[in-house]
This record gives C-alpha cells, structure tokens and sequence, in this order.
C-alpha cells in the first residue's frame, strides 16, 4: 500500500512523498529531499534524527533516547520508525532536539538573576551630575564643587579621587560645560567608606548605554571572560581562550616551579595577563566598546593562577605545608594588576579557601546553588584540577585531584577548545566501526574538543576498537585503527574531510591521558563521599560544570566511567560554574559576601593524606570501571552490543 | 562501631569557631574519625556527645604493656582482622625460652640480650626472656636482671616462687604464665599484689571465657590468652575466632592479646609455627631456640606485617648494586618511596643487567609525588650523588633520570656539570629496553 | 554457656581450576590436579569445608640457569642440566606440579624439545613459563602450547601488555594461562577481565598477583591476596581465580638468601637461612590464601608441605 508523507521543517518548507507501507521515515526525507542527520549511522543509538509526526500512523521500533513525554507528543526516531499510513511530520532545527534529548544535558543560558537590582546591589555606579559654574563671586574650586555636587545631588558625602583624575578633571568638567556623568565604586554595605571616583566623563552619558564590568576565570588551562553590562546585568559577550601558561607546563605544579625561577613569575605573569587583555579586547569588539570602558574586573581562579596573576611568589603552595601567600586579596585598581580595563577600574579577586582549592571553587559552589541545597549534592567540575564539592546548606566538602587538561582538549594530540571546527560527538558503527561526527559551526573538523573526546571514547569502547585498559585493538579488522608513532590509534576523521588536510586521530597516549583524567575526577569524588561516610548514590543531584561547549552527553559520561552510574534526570549541567559565580559576584555586592561565607564554611580534604586515593584511582583507571557493579548501566549496554 | 566523619559531625557544636585548630567543625570530626586528633581538643562538646564517641572508640583488645627497666613492649589494642583494613598496631613480642636449671643461663641470656640485627636502617633486637621455673626462681631472675633489662615471663604456678621473684621485679610489669581453672585464684593473687599481667589457659575458647571473669574478678584487669590448640590449623582457627569476637562481637572475656609456644611441636617447626603466630594475631611469641638464622627472618616478618599499609615503607637512601654492577655500568635515580624503589630494582634485576641505583631521600614519596612537593628536584639527587659517592664507584659519569621528571635535566647539568644526564623512560618497566638500546 | 562464633557466610564462591590432564582427559599426565573451590577465608574450617589444598609446584628450567645460588646447584646438582632429570628429581622432592621456566636462549624447537622432555619424564602436571619479554615469550609458547594440545598446561606468564597471543594459543589448544599483575588488587582484576572478555572460560585462568619477598615488600603481595580472597568471596566474579604465587623466585633473589659471604653476623648460617627465607615467605602466603606456590628449595617444600597439611586436617 502506498502513503503519503508530508514533512515541515523549521522554515515551514514542505515537501511530499508517496511511499510503501513499512518505509523508514529517514528513507522518505530521503526520498523528499529533506536532510535528516544521522550520527549514529541509523542504530538508533543517538537519538539525533528524531522528528515529531504531527498526523497519521507510524510504527516505533525503538524509542530509546525519547522520554515517554515525547514520545506522547508524537516524537519518534527516524531511523527507527516505519510508516502505516499517511502522515505528517515535523523535522525540528538539530539544537531543538538536542535539549529534548534524556541524554543530553545542556548548559542553562545564562540568565540576569531576578533578584538583581542595579540601584541596590551594584556597587559601580554612574552618577549624573550639574555642576554650577564658577564665577568672579562663586570662587570655590574644581574638586570641591564637584565633592559638593556629589554632596548635594547624588547624597554621596565622602568622595575620593586619583591623582590622574584631578589632572584632567578641569578640562572634563569645563568640557562637559559643567555638566558630568561619574562612575564611582562604593561600598554598599559601609555607606561610611570613602566612595571612590573612577572616571568623569564630560556631558550626559545615557542612562541606559551599557555601563561595563566583566567577570573573569583563570583556569589552569581555559582563561573565559564575560562582558557585562552592569546596569541590565546582561552578559553581552563570552570569550575564552587557552591560558598563556599552558607553554610553561600544563599543570599548575609545573608553573609554581617555572614562576619560581629567575625571572619565571614575571613571564608567568605576563602570560596570563596577554590571554586575559586578549580576551578583553575580543569581548569589547563585539560589542564595540573600548577596554578602558570597563569599570570592573571580577576574578576567580584556583590559588595557584591567583598568585601568578598577581605576581605573587607561589612556591609555599606545592610544599608541605600547603600554605598560600593569601587567601582573600583585598580589591586593586587595574593599573596595578595590569588587566587593561578602565586603569582605576577595580579588580575583585574572589576569595578561596587553601591552596589547592580557590576562588574557582567557591565561585562555583555559589552559582551551582550547592550551598543551598536541602539535599546532599555532588558538584564536579571537570577541569584541570578536578575539584569536587559534596555538601548541602549545613556543611561542605572539597577536594582537587590532578586530572590534566584532557577534558579542555588540551594534551590530546588532536585535542582543541569547544569552538567552531571542534568534533563534539561521534558515533562508531558496530558493525563497520566506520565513525560518524558532529562539527561544532558545521564546518570541517579542527580537532576534537572535551565531550567529543568523552564520546569517542564511549564509542571506540563500546564498539571494541579499544578494550577495557585502552589498548587498540588492531586486529579489528578495520582501516580506521592501525599503529600510529604512539602505539595503536584510531582515525575519526580521514585528512581529506578536515580542515588541515592531516587525519584527526585519537592515539594510545591520548587515550591513557583520558583514562588518568576520568579516573582521577572519579576517584575525587568517590574518596571524598568516603571520607565524610557519604554513599555516593544517597546523592540527590549530580551537578557538573566544565569547559564543554554547550553541552555534554551524561549517557557517556557514564560509559566512560567518568561520572556515577545514576538515573541521567540526576545530572545537572551547568558548564562554567567559575565564571559565572564571578559574574554574580560582579553583578551583586551580597553575592560577593556569600562566596567570602562559603569559603569559611567549605572543609578541605587532602586527598593524598593515605592510599585511598591511589586505590580508587587505580581501580578508576580501566573502562568503565574495574568494578562493573558499580555501573550497572554500562553493563547491560554492554550486554547488548 | 566507629563512627564516620559526618556522624561525629553531628554530635560536634557546628559552630566552626576553630577553637580546635581546625578551620571547621567537620575538619575536626573527620580528623577524629582517623584518630588523628583527640576529642579534648574540642572545649565545647557536650557531655552526652563525649560519651557517645568514647563508646565507639573504646579498644575491643585490651592493651597489655609489659615493661622492665630498659625496655616495654605492648600487644592488644588492635582494631582489624586483615592488615588493609586499618593497620596492626602493636608488633607481637619475641620471648626467648630460658630454664632456670640451665648452668649456662647467663650466658645464653648476654648472649641472645646482646643480639642486634640491622633491617632497612632499623636496630631489631629480642623482646624480652621466659624463664622456665624447672629450677630456682628467683635465683634465676637475678642472674638474668644482672646481665639483661628486657622485660620478663615467668613461667611457674608457684605461687610462692612467683612471689619471692616478682619480689625482684618491683616497679616492672611482668607476665605470669599461666592460670587455669584449678590455680587461678591463688595466680591472680599474686599477679594482683606485683601487678603482674596474668596469661590464662584453658582447652577451649570456653573454657577460657569462663575463666577471664573470674580472674577479673579476683581484681586482675591484665591478662593475656593461651588458646592451646594442637597444630597450626587448630591455632588458627581459635586465633581467629578469639579475635573476632573481641571486635566484631565486642566480647569483653576474649578481648586481652594471646601467647604463643613455637616450639611446642618440635623445633624443627619453630620458625613455621612463628611465623603463622606473627601474622595471625599473637601478642607475644615464645621460641624455644636462639638462633639469628631463624630471629632474623621472623624480626623482619613482623616489621613486615606489621607495617603501616597507608604509609608504605621507605627504603634507605644509598647506592645499591644490581647484578653486581662494574664501573662502567649505568647510573639510575630513583625516590626511596618503597613501592618505587621494588619496582625499579625487580625490573632491571630481571633483565639481568647491571647497574647501579641511586636511591634519593625524598621522604618516602614516588618520583611524581616527590617531584610534585619538591622532595625530589635537582639539589637533592645532587646532593644523593655527591654523598654517596657515586663518583669513585663508577668509571663513566652518566646517571639516567626517570622520565617523569626530564624537566630536572637542565637543572641537573648545572648542580652536577661534570655529569652526563640522560633522561630515562617514565614507567619502570621500559628500563631494560631503554639500558639495552640507548645506554650503549 | 558455650561462646557463639561469629561465622562469616560468604556469597562468593573460588573458582575450581584443573590443571593437568591425564589420558581419558586427552592428554598423557598421570594425575590431575584441582585447586579452587573454597567459599571461606584459608582454614577457617568451622565456617566452610576446605575443598582443595594449595599445592606446591618446583620451578626447574629448561637450561641450567648460572644465576641460580649456589646453595641451589647444590642440592640439584647435575640434574640441572636436562630438564627431564630435573623434573624427575623434583618430583621425587615432593613437588605436586612442575613450573618450566623457558630461557631467552631457548629457540621455538628447544623449547617444545624441553616441554616434551619434561612431560616424558614426569606425570606431573606442568605450568610452562616464557622467558619473561613479551615478543619471546609468544614465539616460543605458541608452539610449546600446540605441541602439547589437551594437556592442560599453564601457559605463563599473561600481562596487561602481553596477553592476547598467549591467551589466544592455549584457548585453541586446550590450556590455561597465569595472569600476572605487579601487586595491584585493581590490575589484577583488571587482568581477569580482559582476559575474560576474549572468551577464555574462568576455570583455566589463574591469577598471579606478585609477591615480594619477605623483607622485600611481602607486606604488599600478602595483603593483595588477602584483599583479592575477600572481594572474591563478596561475589566479585572477576577475582575469583585460585592464586598462584612464586616465593621461590622471589625469595632466593634477595641477598639475604643468595649470599653467603660479606654478610652481617647477625643473619646467622646462611643454609638455613636461606631456606627459612624461602619457607616463610611461601608460609606467610599460604596463609594469606595462595593456591598454588612456586619453590625451588626441596627442604622448602617439605616444610611447607607439611604446615599445608596440618593446616588442613582439623
Ligand atoms: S573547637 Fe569544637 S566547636 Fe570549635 S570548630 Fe573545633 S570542633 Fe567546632
Ligand atoms: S538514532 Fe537515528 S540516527 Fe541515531
């Protein structure tokens, strides 16, 4: 029998198809000329080519990846599903699909907290103000008319000025025919302090074009910047880039030693503020403003990128006994710290609790809602330093494994940042272990970046081109796998479809780079649940951040063993927990406090006190786990294939 | 039970006031759970919480000290049935027999007194003497105090003997062997009166719980079990079941440390029946023979078993030889972290090939660790090269670094510049393939 | 009233591995031998019959090895130069198997030559060693495992680098094979499961977790056995391999066994010694829940042999 097929796609084309009875929809677009990625090769294993069959009947071989509640409304997979009479269906845009999906947490977009109030919170501010011209009688001079009108009209009574400011301030005020708009800093929560004249600028400035901050992450191998504006509290631009330093050694240990050389912690110092006034610069062309236009840099970063930032000598945080030079900086004007933002602009950097757990975590630990929580929850970040939190709103423990960079893309030989060109998902047939990927902007592929690298490594896995202690598997009968000048490797992508023209590889070393990685985050966690007598699974929510793109894929996650083995719905995904808990920090002077409350409350595990660590790391170091039981959903997958 | 970090929490003041030296109060709990700080640090527990954790922390094998002027050893207070578990405390004493009739008692008691063997840096000797009442006494006990000061055991149910000896042992603790059901109340007498540890036999751990109390009761808290049992296998079993009782069932009669007799089946099945006594559970181990060909191997099983699983063993730091090395042999670094400095010396003595390793003190931590906390960088392998000596042993100045640490190498160069420095594989299994190929 | 004893009853049960096969069984030994099979902790007999005592292989090599103490030339004297006399005599010694370490100077023809030799000239069942690096080890047990198809042998020595071929050889030929990880509980299941998941049923796999010798990190193999024992009888599939051990090798490596000369007079007679060292390494193993230990001293085994016997007959 013959049925009609009518597809609509996002921009309300339609297309028509008469087709048997028991065709496959992805063989009808086919037929209609309408594209339907499949990632999976068709397995119905990605979940990537569903549709919504709006009218008619079909047959569902296999819903896997769609939640009851979609398939309710009439989600079904492509590849799986056959027609039986005539239908209608619905192809959504690949990012629609992708938040639908039970397996795929994508990171929230970032919203402006309801609760922010710029007259309230902020503590940059711009005041308008109408000075009275001097005359023969009215001789009072420039700052002090200025200190009145500060006085009078904006009830400001006690204002401070820089040496620069009173150079130029005649010129301004005269300029502006004694009309200005200051921006001022000042202490919400002592309105007795001193308020601090940043900049004046001549005239009336609109009260609505964007007064600038950003927020800053130092991470050990990502530096992210965001451009804000302080009056909407928007993030108007989100930058990243890899840390300078990452030449200098990948790990923070190696960096204390290069700082601590002759000369080593000004190079280090320099590095990082290259990456950061980079990042400034990128941010403020897209929004076509100026570095000098922003009033406020709020920093966060692990203890050790916070001394060599400041440049400050590190070395007493690698030695017994772990102390660092401080905590907690007090606030310093850009011009000292060298960020090219507004040179009196005020850099806040937010306060951490040890050496090996900093403003990065305490940050996090506030944008992740963790202190909050009614529940005890599990915070990882998936970073260089793998810190971990478990915890609720009574107490707080932390701890930080060296994982490396793997996850950022860094350290992999074909490993890159989740930007434009970076392979983010791959899929492995079963039966022809050819892979299919998925390209960050579409393009050819540039390399790999953190979840694609998860995901291969679930693939090649699952699929047997590696075994379980990540050996390739070279007899499996494959020109994909072959040996490489590191041992065994697997080709993803042939050189003839990337961008370089060289094939993109995933080698031996890369592999064990991975595994260390998953390893030591999983061990992290797992050690630190011990520690406080926790079991892992009375969890009641798994929050991850980490420097993916936009999403990550929890199903293989767990493949990997990098994450716990619990009902995905758990999963939180919050990407950069650092930057952001910089940007409410930025945003909102409470916030502020509530980080410097959180680092008096997190406790600090040192995770190599005894052998504890070791052992889970090493039982961690296989796929997805030497103990199978402890994923048991991995074991049925495997079952399966 | 012992309770967990976040149970400990819960009974604390949650106030984080850092009163105890501890940022906050579940730092401090977490501490208390390793037994790792004690609970008075804290001023502000209350009364009801105190004696909750005391509860859970009272040891289920009580501690038994024995002490003479020169020396103590203790046994009991242990907490696991396998070492991994947590750790054996206290290393089981090794008691030479000595008979009060023997005419050469003196001697043979300067003789094994004297006895020293070094093991990785560490001076063993024998615990202490038991002296076999077949003769005088007290006779005996004096010939022995003139010439040793190691803590004793008596072996005799003569009251009266025991009494006239103890008599010479005035402010030492000393082990009487042993009461049963028949003598017990005139032993427990005298042990009571020179506060003497009383050891307590009986053919059955029934027999045995049936009579501690009663001991107890007779004002003896020290005591100290002899299980009996005929062979290895049924000393096994009674050891075993003794001590699990006392942790796993917290029984309070069977929770004192046991005696054990190493020749009671012949000597030629001494040095066995010790061993077996080391590693399952004795508190104190009787030989009949003095002899350091069998000491020596027994004093370093029970180091070994005895040893600290969370804190691994350093090896000295020095130059060691591997099959036997010629003055042309290669030059390999390594830490003195134990498990590193096996593997290195199990591979490259497996290859056969000879060379010489240089084991640097970098406080018991792997080449990364070591490296990571600075214990392990340039300066110190200088300074393990230069005092050692390596120079004069070896005809060609080139030493290998491990891989891990290539980043040293320049440094290296600069500490020791008439040295050639080559950096070696990470992983110590490529070693030989690395000697045979890039050394030659 | 009489005490209660806590037994532990365990889920887990040791895997029954036979080694050897006699003539109804396709191959030539004389006897077979089963270890394996227990479901408590070593000699806990009131919570558990003990099914099979562990035995003791002697470790003879297809040449004379010159690195051997001398205190061993001794005591095998000319034997050590043909295999087949060797086995003989170890047999003789009270050995339960054999262990036939193949040398590096050993061709694939030597080394079948020696396997028959050895399987001529003693009916016991036989564990046959490669050399120890990993491209050798395959060249020549890939032929020994052939020339001896059905006998049941255990082929040695599987790593986490060097399993496949081996594992690979005695599934088609009938064998078993010894996996050995350095003293890591993880990498020795680890070991298992890779192994397992090429399809290599779990009744021909023995582990071998390494041990130090006593003074030499026995601390370390003792406990990984003890630990591999616990989680095996937790019902942990993947460590339930009988375990085999080689205080021999190990033992008679250390100085204090090797060396009779330039030594400190507190180590006493260096005979006896040595062969205490061997015995309470092997002891101390025995009780930590070996299966299978590997000896080379023939007064080792006797003393050995005898405390396994009065460790089993409560
Ligand atoms: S002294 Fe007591 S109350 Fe204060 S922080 Fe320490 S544990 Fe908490
Ligand atoms: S599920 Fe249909 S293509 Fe992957």
């Amino acid at each position: 029998m013959e049925h009609t097929v009518i597809f609509t796609t996002e921009d309300n084309k339609t297309a028509t198809v008469t087709v048997p009875t028991n065709t496959m929809l992805a063989d009808a677009a086919h037929i209609a000329g309408i594209d339907i990625g499949q990632p999976c090769g068709g397995q119905g294993r990605c979940g990537r080519c569903a549709v919504q069959v709006t009218d008619g009947n079909v047959r569902r071989r296999s819903t896997l990846r769609l939640s009851p509640a979609d398939v309710e409304q009439g989600y079904a997979l492509a590849c799986q599903t056959v027609v039986e009479g005539d239908v209608s269906i619905y192809v959504p845009p690949q990012e629609k699909i992708e938040r639908r999906l039970t397996t795929d947490r994508v990171v929230a977009e970032v919203t402006v907290p309801a609760d922010y109030d710029y007259d309230l919170a902020q503590s940059i501010r711009r005041v308008h103000l109408q000075l009275t011209p001097p005359t023969m009688e009215d001789q009072i001079d420039d700052w002090s008319r200025l200190q009145t009108a500060f006085r009078l009209q904006a009830n400001m009574q006690n204002v401070n000025c820089s040496l620069h400011l009173l150079q130029t301030m005649g010129e301004t005020l005269r300029a502006g025919e004694w009309q200005v708009t200051a921006v001022i800093e000042r202490d919400i929560d002592n309105p007795d302090k001193p308020i601090r004249l940043i900049e004046l600028y001549p005239g009336y400035v609109d009260e609505y074009s964007p007064l600038w901050g950003c927020a800053i992450d130092i991470g050990t191998t990502t530096v992210s910047l965001w451009l804000v504006d302080l009056i909407s509290g928007q993030v108007k631009a989100q930058v990243a880039e890899y840390n300078g330093q990452i030449a200098r050694g990948e790990d923070v240990i190696s960096r204390i030693i290069f700082a601590g050389k002759n000369g080593g912690g000004q190079e280090m110092r320099q590095r990082v503020l290259d990456t950061i006034n980079d990042l400034l610069e990128t941010a403020c062309k897209r929004v076509k403003a100026k570095p000098e236009d922003v009033m406020k840099a709020t920093v966060a970063g692990n203890s050790t990128m916070i001394h060599l930032l400041l440049g400050i000598p590190a070395g007493s945080i690698r030695l017994s006994p772990f102390i660092t030079a401080v905590n907690h900086p007090p606030l310093m004007t850009a011009k000292d710290v060298g960020i090219n933002i507004h040179h009196e602009g005020t850099v806040d950097c937010l306060p951490g609790v040890a050496s090996y757990v900093g403003a990065d975590i305490t940050a996090g630990v506030l944008s992740s809602g963790l202190e909050r929580a009614e529940n005890v929850t599990l915070f990882i970040d998936i970073g260089t330093n793998g810190e971990t939190v478990l915890g609720n709103r009574d107490w707080l423990v932390t701890c930080a494994c060296s994982a490396g960079p793997a996850f950022e893309g860094a350290g992999v030989m074909n490993g890159m940042r989740a930007t434009q060109g970076a392979i983010e998902e791959v899929w492995i047939s079963n039966d022809t272990l050819e892979p299919t990927y998925r390209v960050i902007g579409g393009g050819k592929p540039k390399g790999i970046c953190g979840s694609g690298l998860i995901s291969l490594l679930s693939e090649a896995f699952l699929t047997g081109v590696i075994d379980k202690a990540g050996n390739v598997n070279l007899t499996a009968g494959s020109s994909r796998v072959r040996e490489g000048t590191h041992g065994g490797e697997y080709v993803v992508a042939w050189g003839a479809e990337t961008e370089s023209g060289e094939d993109i590889v995933m080698s031996r070393v890369d592999i064990d780079n991975l595994l260390r990685a998953k390893a030591a985050i999983y061990a992290g966690f797992t050690v630190l649940a011990d520690t406080v007598g926790i079991p892992l699974e009375t969890t009641d929510k798994v929050l991850v951040g980490g420097s993916f793109g936009k999403y990550i894929n929890v199903e293989k996650a767990v493949q990997i063993g990098l994450l716990p083995d619990m009902d995905w719905p758990r999963f939180e995904f919050l990407g950069n927990t650092s930057v952001k808990g910089a940007y409410y920090a930025l945003l909102d002077w409470r916030k502020r406090e509530r980080i410097t409350e959180i680092a008096k409350r997190m406790t600090y595990v040192e995770l190599s006190a005894d052998n504890s660590f070791y052992e889970a790391f090493t039982s961690a170091l296989f796929l997805p786990h030497t103990d199978l039981s402890k994923f048991p959903s991995v074991e049925a997958a495997l079952h399966k294939a | 039970m012992a309770l967990s970090g976040i149970q400990i929490y819960k009974l604390l003041p949650q106030t984080n006031c850092k009163e105890c030296g501890f940022p906050t109060c579940l730092a401090f709990s977490m501490k208390l759970a390793a037994k790792q700080v004690e609970l008075s640090a804290c001023p502000y527990v209350s009364e009801a919480s105190k004696k909750q954790l005391a509860e859970s922390s009272a040891p289920p094998v009580r501690l038994i000290t024995l002490k003479a002027n020169g020396a103590e050893i203790k046994a009991g207070n242990e907490v696991c049935m396998f070492r991994h578990e947590k750790t054996f405390y206290n290393k089981p004493g090794l008691f030479i027999r000595v008979k009060a009739s023997d005419p050469d008692l003196a001697a043979k008691v300067t003789k094994a007194d004297a006895y020293k063997v070094n093991y990785v840096g560490m001076d063993f000797t024998v615990d202490g003497f038991a002296v076999e009442a077949d003769g005088d006494l007290t006779a005996a006990v004096k010939a022995i105090r003139a010439v040793s000061k190691r803590p004793l055991i008596l072996i005799s149910t003569d009251a009266a003997a025991l009494d006239s000896a103890l008599g010479l042992l005035a402010g030492e603790q000393t082990l009487i062997y042993a009461a049963d059901s028949s003598n017990y109340e005139a032993l427990a007498d005298t042990a009571k009166k020179h506060k003497a540890a009383l050891v307590v036999k009986g053919d059955s751990l029934d027999a045995l719980a049936d009579l501690t109390p009663k001991v107890q009761a007779k004002g003896v808290e020290d005591m100290v079990l002899d299980l009996g049992g005929k062979n290895l296998g049924e000393w096994l079993t009674r050891s075993t079941q003794a001590r699990r009782l006392a942790l796993k069932s917290n029984f309070k009669p069977l929770g004192y440390p046991t005696i054990f007799f190493a020749a009671q089946n012949g000597v030629e099945k001494e040095a066995v029946y010790a061993a077996q006594a080391i590693s399952k559970y004795a508190g104190f181990v009787i030989l009949d023979t003095f002899a350091p060909e069998m000491i020596y191997p027994l004093l370093v099983l029970r180091e070994n078993i005895y040893t600290d699983p969370q804190k691994p063993i350093q090896v000295t730091p020095g130059i060691y030889e591997i099959n036997s090395p010629k003055p042309e042999s290669p030059v390999l670094i390594t830490t003195n972290f134990s498990i590193t400095y096996f593997s290195v010396a199990n591979e490259v003595e497996g290859s056969g090939l000879p060379a010489w390793l240089v084991v640097t003190d970098a406080e018991g931590m792997s080449v990364l660790t070591a490296w990571a906390a600075g214990k392990f960088d340039a300066e110190r392998i200088a300074k393990a090269v230069k005092g050692f000596d390596v120079a004069s042993k070896v005809s060609k100045k080139r030493i290998v670094l491990p891989g891990h640490v290539a980043v040293l190498s320049g440094e290296l160069e600069e500490e020791l510049s008439d040295w050639e420095i080559r950096v070696g594989p990470r992983e110590a299994v490529d070693l030989p393939a690395f000697m045979k190929q890039a050394l030659n | 009233m009489p005490i209660e004893i806590p037994k532990d009853k365990w889920p887990g049960k040791i895997q029954s591995v036979t080694i050897g096969a006699a003539a109804a069984e396709g191959g030539t030994r004389t006897k077979s031998i089963t270890i394996g099979g227990q479901t408590c902790m070593p000699y806990l007999h009131y919570e558990a019959p003990m099914p099979n005592r562990p035995v003791i292989a002697i470790e003879i090599k297809s040449r004379k090895p010159d690195d051997w103490s001398s205190l061993l030339a001794e005591v095998w004297g000319d034997a050590m130069n043909d295999p087949a006399q060797w086995a003989k005599k170890a047999e003789e010694a009270g050995a339960d198997l054999l262990v036939l370490a193949l040398t590096l100077a050993d061709s694939p023809e030597d080394a079948v030559k020696a396997v028959k030799a050895v399987l001529g000239a003693s009916g016991l069942p036989l564990v046959v060693w490669g050399p120890g690096q990993a491209e050798k080890d395959n060249e020549l047990l890939v032929p020994v495992a052939e020339a001896a198809k059905g006998e049941k042998l255990v082929l040695g020595i599987c790593e986490d680098k060097n399993y496949r071929t081996i594992v690979a050889t005695a599934m088609a030929n009938g064998h078993l094979v010894q996996a050995r990880t350095p003293m890591d509980v993880n990498l020795s299941k680890q070991l298992n499961i890779l192994i397992s998941d090429m399809g290599m049923p779990h009744d021909r796999i023995i582990m071998d977790p390494t041990t130090g010798a006593l003074g030499y990190g026995i601390e370390y193999g003792y406990s990984v056995m003890e630990r591999l024992r616990l989680a095996a009888l937790q019902g942990d599939t993947m460590t339930q391999q009988p375990m085999m051990v080689t205080p021999g090798f190990e033992a008679w490596k250390t100085k204090e066994s090797k060396v009779g000369e330039g030594v400190p007079e507190s180590w006493g007679d260096w005979k006896a010694r040595a062969i205490n060292w061997e015995t309470l390494t092997a002891i101390a193993l025995v009780e930590s829940g070996a299966d299978i230990v590997v000896l080379r001293h023939p007064e080792s085994v006797k003393r050995v042999s005898e405390a396994i016997g009065e460790l089993i007959s409560v």
